[in-house]
């Protein structure tokens, strides 16, 4: 009777486990946006850490992401283009390319690509600081690590995140262009004509507030799961995973909502 | 002035009690030694003085004043008076030993970048360290990391220094330098230094006061001369490095 109900039991267990640990987890973010809101005045940044963000997260992204944006223009455009030309509708090519682009697949592609890199990079370098005891040794140092060490990575991200969308938007938009001409044999300023007639500044702007939004969601879930270590190397490589995973649902949520808002 | 109290001190991890109601009094300018076995608490007893752990019992005094409680933001004042060299030296990967140096100058102290340097400098010449200022903590094996972390923690001045164990891992020369170090900082500059070691030779050589943890309590408290002459089988065993006595490992 007994090894039945247990095994009626471990399952609702196992599933009330995991409830309370999900509801921890999000309960760390949440203080951890907390924390962060409190010193959020520009002036709590240290300089030399803030400009090692910036160059790290930005300037080393940016060929990836550049790659990554190229590709996807050319994606785009060679998948609308069975259509196009069975349609004959040369002229909606920049703008089928550019709605898609600006508004979904460029800030997705990107944001993925960013928790890939900088986010598991993140999580991967507090998780290590936070097992080598050297957070403990910022405190002794009388520092406080979340104005140290997660500020400047909360900034750095989003500028960032930001700055890459705008940067992988435009260069999606050249690839495409390139891909139109030379495999379609849409000339590009048709294809860019497309795009000015038909592409709203709403369409830019909801892709930008989108990267905005995922700047702070892969800022937040990676400095939570690196500060939150234990368990040593095998701990850090829990964390990473658990990062990437995180930042890929919040990107999908995130994304969900404001595209329902949207419409 | 300059006094530290601990009053009844409990720690327990989970199931695992570290510390069972600890009592040490820690004089100004002493060089003080806390000994025992490895996981005796030892560690965990000194990272309550400066905040990293609370208690869940017992009490701590800095100079009379109760400092149990404060929160983590008052325990800044604390940690600029009180530095702690970690175990593992704790060095900031990617910092040069120049740049882990001056990072407590540049947060704490109301100077210039070059005079922030001229500082680190300064403290990583009294370890021996000035001439590897530009590379990085990765390029160094523990001991040479362990002197740069004793620079940094001496960086501003501090009037007590926690040394867990300082010269573990160091070449015997190095060590004789760090015991040197110590002994110089409380003689000439009056600082109190607690030291985590299981070195016999450095707690023979330099301890004023040694206090020795076994199971969570404190075993006995004296000077050097106490622990020669104590006739408890378990000290003597200690000190005398005997793998077998009625110490349980």
């Amino acid at each position: 009777m007994s090894g039945i109900r247990t095994r009626v039991e471990s399952p609702l267990r196992s599933v009330g486990d995991k409830f309370l640990a999900w509801s921890a987890e999000v309960g760390g973010m949440v203080m951890l946006i907390g924390q962060i809101l409190r010193r959020i005045a520009p002036w709590n940044l240290d300089g030399p850490e803030t400009w090692r963000n910036l160059y790290k997260i930005g300037v080393k992204s940016f060929p990836i992401i550049v790659v990554t944006a190229v590709l996807t223009g050319a994606i785009m455009v060679i998948q609308a283009g069975t259509y196009i030309q069975e349609y004959g509708a040369y002229g909606l090519l920049g703008w089928g390319a550019g709605y898609s682009i600006l508004r979904e697949v460029g800030p997705i592609l990107i944001g993925l690509m960013f928790s890939g890199r900088v986010g598991a990079n993140n999580t991967a370098e507090l998780g290590t600081m936070k097992v080598t005891d050297q957070i403990d040794a910022l405190r002794a140092l009388a520092i406080d690590p979340i104005s140290y060490l997660v500020l400047p990575r909360f900034y750095a991200m989003i500028i960032m995140m930001f700055l890459l969308v705008v940067v992988g938007d435009a260069t999606a938009l050249v690839g495409g262009a390139i891909t139109s001409e030379f495999l379609l044999g849409v000339d590009v300023n048709l294809f860019a004509w497309s795009i000015i007639s038909y592409i709203t500044l709403d369409d830019l702007f909801i892709g930008l507030y989108k990267a905005l939004a995922f700047g702070v969601a892969i800022a937040v879930i990676s400095c939570h799961f690196g500060l939150t270590v234990s368990g040593g190397a095998v701990g850090v490589g829990r964390a990473v995973n658990a990062s990437v995973v995180g930042s890929a649902i919040a990107i999908f949520v995130i994304d969900f909502i404001f595209s329902s808002a949207a419409h | 002035m300059g006094t530290i109290e601990f009053r009844g001190i409990k720690k327990s991890f989970g199931p695992k009690h570290v510390l069972r109601g600890v009592d040490l009094d820690v004089q100004k300018g002493q060089v003080f030694f806390i000994i025992g076995q490895s996981g005796a608490g030892k560690s965990v007893m000194v990272k309550h003085l400066i905040g990293l752990l609370r208690p869940d019992e017992g009490r701590i005094y800095l100079d009379g004043v109760d400092i149990t409680d404060l929160s983590e933001q008052e325990f800044y004042p604390i940690r600029k008076r009180c530095a702690m060299v970690f175990q593992n030296s704790t060095l900031f990967d990617s910092m040069s030993l120049l740049e882990n140096v001056v990072l407590p100058i540049r947060k704490h102290l109301d100077v210039s970048m070059k005079q922030a340097q001229e500082m680190a400098h300064e403290k990583l010449r009294l370890v021996g360290m000035d001439a590897f200022a530009d590379s990085y903590p990765a390029d160094f094996g523990d001991g040479m990391r362990k002197k740069v972390a004793i620079a940094r923690a001496l960086t501003l001045d501090p009037e007590f220094v926690i040394f867990d164990e300082p010269t573990t891992g160091i070449d015997p020369i190095s060590a004789a330098m760090v015991d040197k170090l110590i002994r110089h900082l409380s003689d000439n500059l009056g600082v109190t230094s607690i030291v985590i070691s299981h070195d016999l030779r450095s707690i023979f050589g330099i301890a004023d006061r040694i206090a020795m943890l076994y199971k969570g309590k404190l075993m006995l408290d004296g000077t050097q001369d106490d622990f020669r002459h104590s006739e408890d089988p378990i000290v003597q065993q200690f000190i005398n490095g005997r793998p077998d006595g009625p110490m349980e490992i």
